[in-house]
Order: structure tokens, then sequence, then C-alpha cells
């Protein structure tokens, strides 16, 4: 009985249910919503579409309203039960960020579902420049105000030049541009460079410049590049990633007397929320020739330097014994790609000893400290050196020659002191680590043996097959083992192997006794054959094996008789034999001993 | 079954892979042999004479009769080297590899081809084979062929010494525990140069693309330089499908790539 109830009311809940949603599906209410109608530039606005009577509508997908950047933020579900009666309703919400100032009238906003089509109402949203701020107050500091988010924030990328020579270095300018609008989590910028090689970024720059009558505030990102391979080429454009601080007005209405008060500023960013709002910036790209260097009037020593450079070379001191060091200064001042400097080579041949030059770069000179030792006392100069770069500024190779620079060698008067010193160096010398050359080793001389391509012993089936060997082995080994074993541990077992073999040994034996015509001596062996066999067959003492004990082990092993009568017949006439020496006829011998023959083999072969 | 004959049957065994070796070896002996000598020494004055391509043609013909060792890989290698063909010099270079191993020569020229290259280390072995081939890497396939089945007889030997001298059972399951572990860490180095033997390739041409799909018209998944390591997956008429080092899969032309064991050359 109560099962019956609970099973109606169980049906009863489902019909319900089911009528209640059919006839919410039938009164679903789409209406879209702000929650303010006047927003100023900067400020955001919270949309949202809210449909009344369902909660099981998929998520609206808002494509892209004029004059306003989207954000889905989530929805927000709610349900009632008034007087019995329930009703639900699900709103989503996005965030509308105004690009630009003017009226703008959003929706209607149409969706389809389960066949059924909704559409919203209209909304009308007045975008300001600024709100609450007077005519006054936007004409402040002589800054006009903007009407697009697009003139308030943004992204340039600036190149002092747009024709470059391979491997010139140029300064890349990125500046982010903002107007009183809060942004904060700012990346450090991206840009395509396909073609070029790109230095790291110094630290940004901030400062303020009026563009246009505007006052921005500037973030200064620098750095530099060269072109890798000569070409045209699209430099950027350069991409930032940040977060704009957007403020949440809420819509308070006062008409208290504080209301002065309460609609101050500082009250209100006090209320107001702050959101912030991720944004994308990109800029605008820039095309970019890399030339080649010019192949005419390319000095010999040119080491591909770029740049407008100078150069300067200095030797001290310049009087000096015989193995004592002179240091040759060189420095290449100027802007380039310093990269690219080297050290000038000198025509030194063996009247020095060089060793490898210090080298010291900054941002705007590279300077190279080079220790030579004078080796002969004849040596009177250092030679001239000439460094050649490509002036990037008039596009020619030029030439700065420095030297020669005199100098005046001693001859030590010690001369066997000086080797002795040149002795001690080699301590010195060692840990300067020794450069060494490097190629591939030379060819093999001798071919060596040759085998089969692709044909390796894993594969080979003989050498497989020869594998199983130990195997077997191993198994006959362990099968050995075993009988072994059972044979000196197992009297019984022992006994029943043996009793044939010398029952075999046994019979050879009475035959010759017969073929001799032994009669006595040959019914001796052969009583004594079957005792024995007998008695190692059945496990019993040979010797007191006699045919009434025989009768007794065979009778349940269904031996057949005639076995049993030649087994009994035999033991009868070895008795008879061996008691009363009757006269024999080797004809019965002959007969008693395929008997026994007879019967040990049928024993054997049954298995009894 | 008594001592001698227990000695016996294990000189037997012996006798047996002797006689593989020698069956193995003696073929080279034949008609053959001079002919092969001479194409061997005019590759080699050839490469004296930086005639390269010349000596490679030498060299290839005897690869031509079904030969090959790892000397023969070398000075292949090195011809390639000469010539500029990097790709094919490090792909002879990695077959001489499988064949000598343990040469130190051979050592030194692979690894400067592959710095010239600008590659890396490039393996396809996991935790468990690195640590194996550090013990037997320098050991060839055949080596350690032999090796592993030298181990196995030893292990049965062991097990007929534990039936015989029932006493010293708890020395031979030491020994036998001992023999277990070398044969583990030793087949396993030998199961990688094995999968390394018949799946691994190296590409050739300059740069290859590596596309999604077998077609010419498919997109592009990864590029492949010369001299890199592969391991061939799969294949069809014209494609290979490939798997790089760190597990990307795509497929490349046949042409971009030289098999390790390529008994169609």
């Amino acid at each position: 009985m109560v099962m019956k109830i609970i099973r109606i009311v169980k049906i009863f809940i489902i019909l319900t249910l089911l009528l209640s949603t059919h006839v919410l599906a039938k009164e679903i209410n789409f209406e879209a919503t702000v929650d303010r109608n006047k927003v100023g530039l900067g400020q955001s606005l919270q949309l949202n579409l809210t449909f009344e009577g369902s909660q099981n509508m998929p998520i609206l997908e808002l494509s892209t309203i004029e004059g306003f950047q989207v954000r889905y933020l989530g929805p927000s579900t709610r349900m009632s039960i008034i007087n019995g009666q329930t009703s639900s309703s699900v709103t989503y919400v996005y965030t509308l960020l105004p690009t630009k100032v003017g009226a703008f009238r959003i929706g209607p906003f149409r969706f389809e579902h389960n066949g059924n089509t909704y559409n919203s109402n209209t909304i009308n949203i007045e975008v300001l420049e600024s709100i609450g701020q007077t005519d006054n107050q936007a004409t402040q500091e002589g800054s006009l105000q903007t009407k697009d988010l697009n003139e308030r924030i943004f992204l340039t990328l600036q190149l002092n030049k747009n024709k470059v020579y391979l491997n010139e270095l140029i300064p890349v300018t990125i500046k982010l541009f903002v107007n009183k609008l809060g942004v904060r989590d700012i990346q450090f910028p991206q840009f395509n460079h396909d073609g070029f090689s790109v230095g790291e970024y110094g630290a940004p720059r901030q400062y303020q410049e009026v563009v246009g009558g505007i006052n921005y505030e500037i973030i200064e990102f620098a750095t530099t590049i060269f072109g890798i391979k000569p070409g045209e080429f699209n430099l950027g454009p350069a991409t930032i990633q940040c977060n704009l601080i957007v403020r949440k007005q809420t819509n308070r209405q006062s008409s208290s007397a504080f209301g002065d008060f309460f609609n101050s500023d500082v009250f209100d960013n006090f209320f107001s929320g702050y959101q912030a709002y991720p944004m994308n910036l990109k800029s605008a790209d820039i095309p970019i020739t890399v030339l080649p260097l010019p192949a005419a009037n390319k000095p010999e020593s040119f080491s591909g330097a770029l740049g407008v450079f100078d150069f300067q070379a200095s030797v001290s001191p310049w009087e000096v014994k015989v193995g004592d060091p002179v240091t040759l200064k060189a420095a290449v001042t100027g802007q380039g790609n310093f990269n690219t400097v080297n050290l000038p080579e000198v025509n030194l041949g063996d009247d020095f000893k060089v060793y490898e030059p210090q080298i010291k770069q900054d941002k705007d000179a590279k300077t190279f400290d080079e220790v030579l030792i004078p080796l002969k006392a004849s040596v009177k100069e250092i030679p001239k050196m000439s460094f050649s770069f490509f002036n990037t500024l008039n596009g020619q190779f030029e030439t700065i020659t420095k030297g020669p620079f005199p100098i005046k060698i001693i001859k030590s008067e010690k001369e066997e002191e000086l080797k002795i010193t040149e002795g001690k160096q080699p301590a010195h010398q060692l840990i300067k680590e020794e450069k060494l050359g490097r190629d591939i080793i030379y060819i093999k001389a001798n071919l060596g043996e040759l085998g089969r391509k692709g044909e390796y012993l894993y594969k080979n089936k003989i050498f497989l097959g020869f594998q199983v060997i130990p195997l077997l082995f191993y198994l006959l080994m362990v099968v050995m083992h075993a009988r072994n074993r059972k044979l000196k541990t197992d009297l019984r077992y022992a006994r029943q192997l043996l009793a044939p073999r010398k029952a075999k040994a046994g019979i050879l034996r009475a035959r010759g006794l017969l073929e001799k015509g032994n009669s006595v001596e040959f019914y001796d062996t052969l009583f004594d054959v079957l005792q024995e066999y007998l008695g190692n067959k059945f496990h019993l003492p040979s010797k007191g094996i006699t045919i009434s004990i025989i009768d007794e082990q065979l009778k349940n092993k269904n031996i057949p008789e005639e076995i049993l009568v030649k087994l009994r017949g035999i033991f009868s006439e070895c008795d008879m034999v061996r008691y009363a020496a009757s006269q024999l006829v080797k004809e019965n011998m002959q007969n008693s001993l395929k008997g026994l023959e007879e019967a040990i083999d049928y024993l054997q072969r049954n298995r009894v | 079954m008594n001592k001698p004959s227990l000695v016996k049957l294990s000189g037997f065994c012996f006798i047996c892979l002797a006689v593989v070796f020698i069956l193995r070896s003696s073929f080279a002996q034949g008609t053959g042999a001079t002919e092969i000598s001479q194409l061997f020494y005019q590759g080699n004055s050839d490469y004296k004479e930086a005639k390269f391509d010349s000596a490679i043609d030498n060299y290839t013909k005897i690869f031509n009769l079904g030969l090959e060792n790892g000397n023969l890989y070398y000075n292949l290698g090195n011809s390639y080297f000469k010539k500029g063909d990097l790709g094919r010099a490090v792909l002879n270079y990695e077959r001489a590899l499988i064949l000598i191993p343990n040469d130190s020569d051979l050592k030194s020229n692979h690894e400067y081809v592959l710095s010239l290259l600008n590659l890396g280390p490039q393996s396809f072995e996991n935790l468990l084979q690195k640590a194996a081939n550090k013990l037997f890497g320098e050991l060839s396939i055949n080596f350690l062929t032999v090796f592993l089945s030298f181990i196995y007889i030893l292990a049965f030997l062991v097990l007929i010494g534990g039936l015989l001298f029932a006493g010293a059972k708890r020395g031979i399951k030491f020994f036998l525990l001992v023999l277990m572990v070398v044969f583990t860490i030793s087949a396993i180095s030998l199961n990688s140069k094995i999968t390394y033997l018949n799946k691994g390739a190296v590409v050739i041409s300059k740069e290859a693309d590596v596309k999604f799909e077998p077609l010419e018209a498919a997109t592009t998944y990864f590029k492949l330089t010369e001299g890199s390591k592969v391991e061939v997956l799969d294949k069809t008429e014209n494609w290979y499908k490939i798997k790089r080092p760190d597990g990307k899969i795509g497929w490349i032309k046949r042409g971009e790539l030289g098999l390790i064991l390529d008994l169609a050359r």
C-alpha cells in the first residue's frame, strides 16, 4: 500500500515537472539591460542579457558591437517560488568598453534556440568624453578631449631610417601613448623581425609629451636591430599587452543634503569598483630595405665593421729591452655595430711574440690591449695599423691608418740571463690554452675482414639453433640426476630396474649350461634366476621365493593361467631335478628355459 | 653423468660456436678477394689524390658486391666529408659505428662532423638503455651476441654444477644471480643496438621538410637539417614515416633520408 502511494507521488512529481518546464518553455522572455545609459570614455558599463522563464539557454555569442569592445563575464541564475508559482531566469553578463564618443543604439539582440526566435529590446547608450566633467574641466590644462579610445591609448614603432646596410646597427623605438587612462601590467613589446637580429630591451623610459595638443604619458622601449640578409622586409607590427583599468561606476542617485558630498570624485572613486580590462595594442608596420655592402672599393683591411667610427692607436713604453713587453693600445670609438669591429691586423713577422689582445666593449667604444714582446734588438718600429669600416652615413668605405710606431730596443748585455728569464716563462705559457686545429682523421689503410651486408650473428639460424644445445644438455642432466638419486634412495625401484638385466645375464648363463648338457647346474641356475628375478620384481627376499609365494603375489595381477602354469612347471621341474637327480631329456631343459624367458618377457611387457 | 663427459659436451658447444664464426668469415677469402682489395686500394689512392668522387665510386662497388665492414664505411664517410656532403658522411660514420663502435678515429670524425653541423647528441634510448649502453655501448652487435651466448651457456654450466655439487648451492645461487644481471643489462644494450640498426636513419639532404601527411601538398610540421638522426616507423612508395628523438612524428620524402641498414644499396 505504502509503495503504491510512493509510486503515485513520484509520477505526480514527474508530471508536474514536465508540465512546468513545458509551460515555462513557452513563456521565455528575452531582455537586454545595461547598468547605466551614460558612460564616459575609459569607463565600462555592464550589459545583461536575461532569459526569464528558463535556465537552460545557451550562452549568446556576441559579435562586435559598434563603438564598444565586448567581454563576456559569466552567467547569473535566479529561481524564486512565490505563492507556489516558480520562476527562473538566467542572465549572461558582458562588459562593454566604449571606444569612441557618441550616441549608440545597441540591439535588438536576436537569438534562436530549439526552433524559437527571441528578440530583445534595444538600448540607447550615450558615450561622453568624460562623465561628470564640466566644459571648463574638459578644456583644462589646454588639453583637448579625444573622442576615440584609439586616440587615448596607442602604440607606435619608430625607426630613424628605412634603408640600412647589412649588419648596420639601427635603433628601434616602441612607444606606448596613454592619455588619462589607467594602465598596468604592461608587458615588453614584441614585433615581427624577419631578416633581422634583435638586441635586448633596455630599461623602459617614462615621460610626458604633448602630441597634437594632447598630453600623453609615454612609455618608451628602446632596442637595436641589424639586418642579417639583404632584401625588402617589413618590420613590425609591434604588439604589446597590458591591462586597462576601467572604472565600474555605480548608478547612485542622491537627493539628500549630502548629495554634493557623495557625488564628489573622492567618494565616487572610493565606492566605484575598478576592473582590469586586457588590451592587446598593435602598431603599424614599417617597410625597410636591407642593402648589401658594395663590392667595389672594399679595402683589404675591411673586416666587417659598420658605422661611423674613429680609430686611435698607441704604443707604450717606446723604449724596452729585448724580451720586455710593449703594449699596443687601439681604440675604436663612434656609433655602429661594435660586434663586427675587430683589431686591425699588423704584420709583425718573427720580430715579436704576440699575446691574445684584451678586449673591452662599451656602448660607443671598443678597446684592444695587445702585449707584444720584441725578440730582436734590430726591431725599430711597430708597423702601421689600418682600420677600415663602411661609413653608413655616406655609404662609402673608409680607412684610418695609424703608425708606424717607432720603438727603441736595447740589447740585453747579459744574454744568458735573458735566456734564463725566458726559461722561466713556460710556466706562464702553460696556463695559456693551446689552440689546436681540427679536422677529420685520415682514412684507414687496411680493408680488414669483410662480412656479408646485413648479416648479423643474432639473425644466423645455425647460431640460434646451437643455443638449444645447452638447454637440452641441462634437461638431460636433470633427468639423469633424478634417476641416479632414485636408484640410490629407492631400493624397490632399483631392484625392479635391475631385475630384467640380471635375469637376462642368468638366462645366458643357463643357455651355456644347456649346450654343455650339464643338467643339474642348468636347473640350479634356472632356479636361481627365477628366484632372483621374482624377488627383485616384487621386492621380496630372493631366497625365500617358493611357488606358494608366487601364487600369492600374482593371483591379483590378472596374469594368464598359462604363465602361472609355466612358472609352477619350472619350479617343480627344478625341485625335481635338484632333489631327485632323475635323467632329463635336453628337450625338457629347452622347454623350461623357453618357458622362463616367456614368463619374464610377459611380466616385463605388461609391467606387472 | 661423470665429469669428463660434461667437459666433452661443453667443449662441443664451443666448437660449434667456433664453426659458425669460421663459416661466417671464410667466404671473403673466395675468388673475389683480390678484386675487392684492388677496389679498396684504388679508392684510397683516389682519396689521396683528392679525387673524392672516384674514391666514393670504388668503395661503393665493394658494397654493391654485398659486402661491408667498418673500415670501408669509415673511408666512405671521410670521402663524403671531403666532398662537402656532410649528411652522407654522418650516415656512413653511423653505419661504421654499428660495426666498429670502439674505433677512436671514427668517434673523433663523427663527433667533428656533428659539431660542424651544429648537432648535439641525438639519442632514441630510454634511461635504462642509456645505462646499459654506458657499460656495453662500445661492443659491436656480433660481439655482444656472442657475449650473451657465452653468459647463457655459463649459466647452464653453473646450473649443472649445482646438480653435481649439492654442497655449493649458496655460492652457485649468487653466481647465477650475477650472471642473470649481466645477461639482462647486455640484452638491453643489444636490443637497443638492433633497434637502431633496423630503424635508424640519417637526413642526407641539406634541409628536409617533414610533413603531417605523405603528400607533396601537406603542411610542413617541422624541418630537419642534414645529419639529423631519426627513427623510421613506416614507409610508403615515396615516403618514410619518421620519429625525431623528441618524439615528434611526420613524413619525409625517401630521397632525403639514408637508412642505417639499407640492404637495397
